[in-house]
């Protein structure tokens, strides 16, 4: 699976917060996406997802746009928000059984994953309990548990590390892992530098809707003349050219 | 301080006013209109059988003026930074307290004038009471409701119970007992007895409220329910933000769900079905207006108010469906779904035409009952089917479309 952005401009109503953005996410791939407050991760998420409608450029997933084949093409994505959004209205159990219904996928065999998703995360005997009861980390774990028992190919999480216990995302970068053995890619936007260092390929560095610079860890030591620097430091440094 | 009040009073009518132009749409005024015609039909048809003084007149009467007189309270309008921001002003609320007070007297004024003048026939005929009784019974609530605010007041500072109950319920009890007396007795007890303690309350509240401590936490408390329910009764006719509707989960209900297979075509039905049954607006809604729908059609037997009832209540039925489809399409993630458009339209008409085919078998009974199987009873139960395929197929499927 590859995801390919190509002079992504784009942004709510008149103002373009992204101003040709370009990158690409290759099969079996871990990116991590990041920047400042207001770089305009979250804006790029929701023009992958279909959410926003470009002003220009492209999105492609496997060569195909969303206008190409809207069910096809979203069949493709699984989506975490950094809010969890669930449906007041049903049990956990049918938060999972819609999922099934609305992805087209195999009851049982989705099921299978489900429980094991579920077991992993310590919701397996909360089936019947309504998103009102839940904190709010375990809501992210649900939305979690919904989003990777797809078939998806391409996993979008905004946010993950801010909200779960330790230990979840642990479990969370165990999952994340198993799904890139299995050749899905990964994008994750967070300002978690120190976990995304460690499990990400791969980095793209936004900056007012523009990607200052993109590479593996040692790709951007070079380019940012920081050799024994971490994450951490390169980050500071791109948020200081501005002034 | 007082002009605190009145900037604070100017800005919630404008809310309030925003909202009610909202209930009166032309939908609500129509079913408002046929609503009141028909129940001062009823209303007149049902004085009419009273001919003789009855035992459950007096009763009656103590009863509609006791629930009248717990309408309206206090409204403060205190708001939840003032603990902050205005506590250095405490001393001061006093008269802003009163301007309120008295803001909050109209009301209850014409409630209770409305209902005594509404129940003044019935009275007459049913209690056994003289004209002259009964408005000295209405201007005796009413004092007494004066009475009732400025203890609230007190309420406010903290002196609240008294001999280990509350002063609301101690209020309330003499007034039960004031009104037997009353209206048994003599009609001057309740409004001697209502002046005297209106007295002693203008006469007390200045020193209990300047010896007392102003309780802010309960106080917005307070005001923030009352708002609540405020906006929950507007929140039956038209979007009020901030108002959550409760979820219950009602596992009895689960054998509705049991026709919706589970795949992919019927995503959103398997979505809006439970949506529908658990939240408590919908239903709420759905239930309110197909019993009150049915309760009208067993009462009336003219003919043309009967039809327009069936007609009418299956139309705004349908018409108050759309709030529902709107909010479940805020919801971020079914966006993201592979599923069409189109198939969300799909599934919310299967609900909507279940919703109203149930309403419209519930209202057949009703004519039934009352028309028996004759031509007008069949007339307008075709005429509720008619407008339930036109609500349901062609009204709402375009309005949804809209939607999006």
């Amino acid at each position: 699976m590859t995801l390919e952005l190509k002079e992504l401009t784009g942004g709510y109503g008149q103002v373009s917060v992204l101003k040709k953005e370009t990158f690409t996410v290759e099969d079996g791939q871990v990116v991590g996406l990041i920047g400042l407050n207001g770089a305009g991760k979250s804006t790029t998420i929701k023009h992958i997802i279909g959410l926003l409608t470009p002003r220009g450029g492209q999105i492609l997933i496997d060569g195909l746009s969303l206008q190409d084949n809207v069910e096809e093409y979203r069949k493709k994505i699984a989506y975490v928000p950094e809010m969890p959004i669930l449906y007041s209205e049903l049990t956990l159990k049918e938060h999972i059984n819609l999922t099934i219904m609305a992805y087209g996928l195999d009851h049982d065999k989705t099921w299978e994953k489900a429980h094991e998703l579920l077991k992993t995360f310590r919701l397996d005997n909360k089936l019947d309990w309504f998103p009102q009861n839940f904190s709010k980390g375990m809501k992210q774990k649900v939305m979690i548990v919904c989003a990777f028992m797809t078939d998806a190919r391409l996993f979008i999480i905004d946010e993950p590390f801010t909200g779960l216990d330790p230990l979840a995302v642990n479990d969370l970068l165990n999952i994340v892992e198993e799904k890139k053995q299995k050749g899905c890619s990964i994008l994750m936007s967070t300002h978690v530098l120190a976990t995304v260092q460690d499990h990400a390929d791969k980095f793209i560095l936004l900056n007012h809707g523009q990607v200052r610079a993109d590479g593996t860890l040692d790709e951007l030591k070079e380019k940012f003349d920081m050799q024994n620097g971490n994450l951490d430091d390169i980050y500071i440094k791109m948020s200081n050219e501005d002034q | 301080m007082t002009d605190l009040w009145k900037e604070r009073l100017r800005r919630h009518q404008l809310n309030q006013f925003k909202y009610l132009r909202l209930i009166f749409n032309d939908n609500f005024v129509l079913a408002f209109i046929v609503l009141i015609g028909a129940l001062g039909f009823w209303y007149s048809n049902f004085l009419d059988t009273i001919s003789q003084v009855n035992v459950f007149g007096k009763p009656v009467v103590i009863i509609l003026f006791w629930f009248i007189a717990q309408s309206g309270s206090v409204a403060t309008l205190l708001e939840e930074p003032d603990s902050t921001f205005l506590l250095v002003k405490e001393k001061d609320f006093y008269d802003y307290f009163k301007a309120a007070r008295n803001y909050s007297s109209m009301l209850p004024v014409v409630a209770v004038a409305l209902v005594g003048f509404l129940m003044s026939p019935f009275a007459f005929k049913a209690a056994g009471l003289s004209v002259l009784s009964i408005i000295m019974l209405t201007i005796g609530v009413v004092i007494y409701k004066f009475a009732m605010l400025n203890f609230e007041i007190f309420g406010i500072y903290g002196k609240e119970n008294f001999k280990g109950l509350s002063i609301k319920i101690w209020v309330n009890l003499a007034l039960v007992v004031l009104l037997i007396l009353s209206s048994y007795l003599s009609s001057f007890i309740l409004i001697v007895v209502a002046a005297i303690l209106l007295g002693y309350a203008v006469s007390r509240s200045q020193s209990i409220c300047e010896s007392g401590q102003l309780q802010w936490q309960s106080a917005i408390a307070k005001e923030n329910q009352r708002m609540f329910r405020i906006k929950r009764f507007y929140n039956l006719f038209t979007d009020v933000p901030g108002v959550n509707s409760k979820i219950r989960r009602r596992k009895w209900l689960d054998f509705l769900f049991k026709g919706i297979k589970e795949e992919q075509g019927n995503t959103y039905l398997y979505l809006f079905a439970r949506g529908f049954v658990r939240n408590n607006e919908y239903i709420g809604l759905f239930m309110r207006l197909t019993i009150i729908q049915a309760i009208m059609l067993c009462l009336i037997d003219n003919f043309y108010i009967s039809l327009i009832v069936e007609m009418l209540f299956i139309y705004l039925v349908g018409f108050q469906l759309k709030p529902y489809f709107k909010e479940t399409m805020q919801n971020l993630m079914q966006r993201i779904y592979p599923v069409k458009q189109s198939d969300k339209i799909k599934d919310f008409t299967k609900l909507s035409m279940f919703v109203l085919f149930v309403q419209w078998v519930v209202s057949a009974f009703a004519i039934l009952y009352k028309f028996g199987f004759s031509v007008n009873g069949l007339i307008i139960v075709a005429a509720g089917l008619a407008v339930l395929v036109f609500v349901g197929y062609f009204y709402i499927p375009r309005q949804l479309k809209k939607i999006f």
